[in-house]
């Protein structure tokens, strides 16, 4: 089980924070500003009525991290659209996040706005025309202040969701309290985890509490509570707020930091740390990780050139981003892939780390003698009767069709599960086969066999290093830090590096800067 | 608001095809108190909204002292109108004292003058200002709603006020109370007023003249006698002869139950 280190997590909980808060505020902020006027028009116009509310509920329908994710390619795309106007839009990181959150909050803002104006009794709406009120003035007077509370009610609502969903802005570049609950569930982190929730959870409840306070204020004409409450209110958001004007400031001049992505899994974080340490190390530019990057999102944002560099893999490249179907032998397929990843996209491939990391059927060792099963052929007669488990991907991959379709394997139920989960269950004997990562550190440890390709249905996963398009003419001092670790990681290593993050709870950062230290005593020591 | 008072002239209302206010033609003087009298469905309640354009005519006119009441936007007009109704609709996140003085606010009348207005329209409806002032509506009683109700539309010294079934939601004793101080007080201020109900008893005690309405139609306008001993039509014998119906059914009853 994890150990509980809860003062590492709380080192970084403040930016964190600040980022979360930034995030939401911004998004509640310009969500308020568009919900409760286009829901008071809305009630002006009842034929509008309908279609506003159905868009709004159809985008809450859509589930948050999907949301999030769609931004990015969209983003890319109108980033085409306007890049010959020398526009340049920013794909990942804030824009995305704050744009998904902010469609997500107009939802109870609107509803309630709409809810609570026609909430208004309609005895007092002919009233305030039969005493001689305008339409402005039956809103202002009458109909607004006694939807008060509804309206309130939904900024209290949408405040919530928005400070909860801004967790899962991680995956899209943005940081947040998200950053540590995702980071923490890779790494089995438990303390993170638990920091990140109770933090997110907490500012939360500080912001509602504060709004109602706001609202009683208003509504009992108790204006001492009003003044604090909302003074404490706009404290908070200035302080969050502020320093993203400095930051957008700040950023048009200084360098900007050289920005590294990593898909969100361990040895990801620990590569895109190997990275950012190595760089830091022979440029003493500043680096920036965007850790739990979704896999299309990163290879989008390396596109769009807000990624510098980052790790992806072979066969997966080959798959996802080339549609290609055929298969080649491993050599032939790295260099097809750089090659057509060069040509239609600009994106370099710097090289090999020197390991691969494939998809590899894992049985404990002693289920598998016990079975006499070696290779995946030998699992023929078994399949029918047994449970395979992998993560959310491997069903619906290729290979995976592949597999069935070439060894002829049927198995009982096939099991998609959160990749640390999936260790857990073959160990505790809940499934008996596993999708396992053939670089992952919990093989060894949990003397678990990888059972061969003898029929070579898995394609290659080399793992590459990628960079955006330009980066070495732009920046050749990082593009050359970065061509150094090219061929300088093996199966092994990777194995070990892995463990000691998953198994040992090292933190990816320190287990990546071991590395570099011990690399730099003994130069080259890993050959491909 | 001149000799003139209230001319209504052929005023139709239709709504899908079907007229719900049919040509009527009728004049109330200045300082009369006129009831508009008839069924549910009769027209009498948008004959009224009709005056103050809370219902757009689709024929015929309104005038008022003379003067058409579309020559303004109708909120203008409104605004010299005084308007009670049924539900009362005071305005709950006001107080009593806001309330009343919500029309004289919308004219931009000065402060001072908006509290000595309120103060006396409060004493005029015989609720004590210094209690009742800050009071919020859902504290009071119906009775005290309604009488919120009437100084709010009198508070601007309105030509006209019109009047929609104003008691027609109270308990009888306090719709009594409030008749005979509404009387009093229309009386008193010499009120140009149009009051709509379906209680002949009501509209004889308060009226000067009655209207009789039947399907939109305007069946009679007289004073109650005149009425009584002249009817144009059976249905406003019957109407005017009610009240005296209902009396001698209540003595047999009540002289039945002692024998």
């Amino acid at each position: 089980m994890a150990r509980l280190n809860v003062e590492q997590a709380l080192s970084q909980l403040p930016p964190l924070l600040a980022a979360h808060l930034q995030l939401a505020a911004a998004a509640l902020l310009v969500g308020a500003l568009v919900a409760f006027p286009l829901g008071v028009w809305a009630t002006r116009r009842p034929r509008l009525l309908a279609p506003v509310l159905l868009l709004a509920s159809v985008i809450q329908t859509v589930p948050g991290l999907a949301l999030l994710a769609v931004m990015v390619p969209l983003l890319v795309w109108i980033g085409a659209l306007v890049a010959p106007l020398g526009v340049g839009v920013r794909a990942i990181g804030f824009l995305p996040a704050f744009l998904a959150l902010t469609l997500y909050s107009l939802l109870p803002m609107l509803r309630n706005t709409v809810a609570g104006i026609r909430g208004v009794d309609p005895a007092v709406r002919e009233a305030a025309r039969g005493v001689g009120m305008t339409d402005r003035q039956q809103l202002l007077r009458v109909e607004l202040p006694l939807a008060l509370p509804t309206l309130v009610a939904g900024l209290r609502t949408a405040t919530v969701w928005t400070v909860g969903m801004a967790t899962l802005s991680t995956p899209v570049g943005a940081p947040s309290l998200g950053n540590l609950i995702f980071a923490g569930l890779q790494t089995r982190d438990t303390a993170a985890v638990l920091v990140g929730c109770a933090a997110a959870a907490t500012l939360a409840l500080v912001l509602d509490g504060l709004v109602r306070a706001v609202e009683i204020g208003l509504t009992r004409r108790r204006r001492g509570i009003t003044i604090v409450a909302a003074a404490a209110l706009l404290l908070l958001l200035a302080g969050a707020l502020l320093p993203l004007a400095r930051r957008s400031e700040a950023n048009a001049a200084a360098q900007r930091p050289v920005t590294f992505g990593a898909k969100p899994f361990t040895e990801q974080l620990i590569l895109a740390e190997l990275m950012a340490a190595q760089v830091q190390a022979r440029t003493s530019a500043p680096t920036r990780i965007l850790p739990a990057l979704g896999s299309t999102v990163a290879w989008d944002a390396l596109r769009a050139g807000t990624l510098d560099a980052y790790v992806d893999y072979t066969g997966t490249l080959w798959a996802t981003v080339l549609h290609r179907k055929d298969q080649l032998e491993r050599h032939a397929l790295l260099r097809e892939t750089a090659n057509e990843l060069a040509h239609r996209f600009g994106v370099e491939v710097v090289g090999p780390l020197g390991f691969e990391n494939t998809y590899a059927l894992a049985m404990t060792d002693a289920r598998a003698s016990a079975l006499g099963v070696h290779r995946i052929s030998d699992l023929a007669p078994h399949a029918a009767s047994m449970e395979v488990g992998g993560d959310y991907e491997l069903f619906g991959r290729p290979e995976w069709r592949a597999i069935r379709g070439t060894y002829g394997l049927h198995f009982s139920a096939e099991r998609a599960m959160d990749p640390s989960l999936m260790y857990q269950a073959i160990a505790a004997g809940e499934v008996d086969l596993i999708g396992a990562y053939s670089t992952d550190g919990r093989i060894a440890a949990l003397h678990l066999r990888l059972l061969e390709d003898d029929r070579h249905v898995i394609p290659p996963y080399d793992a590459v290093l990628l960079a955006r398009p330009r980066l070495r003419g732009e920046r050749p001092q990082v593009w050359t830090a970065l061509r150094e670790l090219v061929g300088r990681i093996d199966q092994g290593t990777m194995q070990r590096l892995n463990l000691a993050v998953d198994e040992q709870h090292r933190p990816p950062g320190e287990a990546a800067r071991a590395f570099l230290r011990q690399a730099s005593d003994r130069p080259q020591v890993f050959q491909r | 608001m001149t000799d003139r008072g209230l001319e209504l002239v052929g005023l139709t209302c239709e709504r899908g095809g079907r007229a719900l206010v049919d040509r009527v033609s009728l004049n109330v003087d200045a300082g009369e108190l006129l009831v508009l009298v008839g069924a549910s469905g009769s027209g009498k309640t948008t004959t009224l909204k009709m005056i103050n354009r809370l219902v757009e005519p689709t024929a015929g006119e309104v005038r008022i002292g003379g003067r058409r009441n579309d020559d303004e936007p109708a909120h203008l007009l409104r605004r010299r109108i005084g308007y009670v109704f049924q539900q009362v609709g005071l305005f709950p996140h006001l107080t009593v004292a806001e309330n009343v003085a919500v029309t004289p606010v919308l004219l931009g009348w000065a402060r001072e003058r908006i509290r000595a207005r309120v103060d006396e329209l409060l004493a005029l409806v015989q609720l004590e200002p210094a209690r009742f002032r800050e009071r919020l509506p859902a504290e009071l009683s119906g009775g005290e709603q309604q009488r919120v109700g009437i100084a709010r539309a009198l508070a601007a010294e309105p030509p006209l006020v019109l009047l929609d079934e104003p008691f027609g939601a109270l308990d009888p004793l306090t719709r009594e109370t409030l008749q005979e101080a509404f009387g009093a007080l229309q009386r008193e201020l010499k009120l140009t007023a149009v009051f709509v109900t379906h209680d002949v008893v009501e509209a004889v005690l308060l009226a000067d003249r009655i209207a009789v309405l039947r399907g939109g139609r305007l069946l009679q306008v007289g004073t109650a006698s005149e009425l009584r001993r002249t009817p144009a039509d059976p249905d406003v014998a019957a109407l005017m002869a009610t009240p005296q119906r209902q009396a001698q059914a209540l003595a047999t009853r009540l002289g039945g139950s002692n024998a």
